[in-house]
């Protein structure tokens, strides 16, 4: 994938086709991965939304952040989510949603870490603010779990030539439109 | 052409990267306005900064105080006039808890609400406890409790920690359970 221009300037016009395919199959899967990542943002920061007292608690039982971070936290971060999951979703911001994504899950499944090190008995508060069942190595598991679309899509964002997660504008760089094939002849 | 790729590649990932930079700021300037905003016309609003001493946790919206001293709980104790619950989960509880204490670990009390409460009544004194000043498992329990209908709930804070301090009966195993 990674090498893609070079290859692209000796292909044949057949082999031009099969990675043009190649190109739209990682198309779709850059945008399967969007949704699904901005799926469970939108649903995480839902419930959160609507109990700000209760997610400040599960905050408060972490016990990482000082007191008067608590709170602050609790208001802001599951807008933070619901923003972070439209943007993926509408494919707005890629670049900063996809970083803040990544550094978000890795917080997540860190603290998580921490506190399953520690012994603390807390509930996750990942999805639900109410009789969550307790942090545990499935917990932490689901949350790693998450960074496999986000990691890809960081990848795909900053590291690949051709974009398909971004939106229009740099999909003027897009494999199809290149006009390299008559440069090189 | 071949040649150029590499440079052509760097530049683009420092163009995202400027990118990334400033919409990472306004992701976050634009959700912190956004759920304040949104925070301060809620009737329920959440104050921005919390109060979550002991006191401040322990204290209901009514203004009643839920913690107990130590000496009071140990007074109930001895008169036998209180049901002890060890917030805490079933492997802590067996590996040591208050004499007399029956285990209803606040992340399973929907499976053990029933079995654990149906033999007493609504207006006996119930003291809950964990262990740790930051532990909010018996205060959990203790609210769950009092929306139960149980109206004499009160917390001893740091429970296990303060009961074994003082010297108190404790016990290991499961007891309750082997009785029942």
């Amino acid at each position: 994938m990674k090498d893609n221009n070079e290859r692209e300037a000796n292909l044949t016009p057949k082999n031009r086709i099969q990675a043009e395919k190649n190109w739209n199959y990682r198309r779709i899967l850059t945008l399967f991965a969007r949704l699904m990542l901005g799926g469970i943002f939108i649903y995480a920061s839902y419930d959160k939304i609507r109990h700000p007292a209760a997610f400040a608690k599960a905050v408060y039982n972490y016990q990482i952040l000082p007191d008067g971070f608590i709170n602050l936290t609790a208001i802001v971060l599951p807008w933070l989510e619901l923003v972070l999951g439209s943007f993926l979703i509408i494919g707005f911001w890629l670049p900063g949603t996809v970083v803040i994504c990544n550094l978000l899950l890795m917080t997540f499944t860190g603290a998580l870490l921490f506190n399953m090190a520690r012994g603390l008995d807390i509930g996750c508060g990942c999805f639900s603010t109410t009789a969550e069942s307790a942090i545990n190595f499935r917990t932490v598991l689901r949350d790693a779990s998450f960074l496999i679309p986000a990691v890809y899509l960081f990848y795909d964002t900053f590291f690949s030539r051709n974009n398909p997660a971004l939106n229009r504008d740099d999909d003027e760089s897009s494999f199809k439109l290149h006009p390299r094939k008559e440069n090189d002849q | 052409m071949v040649k150029s790729q590499p440079i052509d590649k760097v530049k683009t990932c420092k163009r995202k990267s400027v990118q990334a930079f400033w919409q990472c700021s306004a992701l976050f300037v634009l959700s912190a306005l956004l759920a304040l905003t949104i925070n301060q016309f809620q009737t329920d609003r959440l104050a921005l900064i919390g109060d979550w001493s002991v006191e401040g946790r322990l204290t209901t919206a009514t203004g009643e105080r839920l913690d107990i001293p130590l000496a009071e709980a140990e007074k109930l104790f001895t008169e036998k006039r209180a049901v002890f619950f060890d917030a805490r989960s079933r492997e802590e509880y067996e590996s040591g808890h208050i004499s007399g204490a029956r285990s209803l670990p606040w992340h399973d009390v929907d499976q053990q609400f029933i079995e654990a409460t149906e033999d007493i009544s609504l207006d006996t004194a119930i003291i809950t406890y964990c262990d740790g000043e930051t532990c909010n498992l018996s205060h959990d329990l203790a609210m769950f409790l009092k929306a139960m209908g149980f109206s004499n709930v009160r917390v001893l804070v740091n429970g296990w920690t303060v009961w074994q301090e003082s010297r108190l009966p404790v016990e290991k195993g499961n007891v309750f359970l082997d009785e029942g």
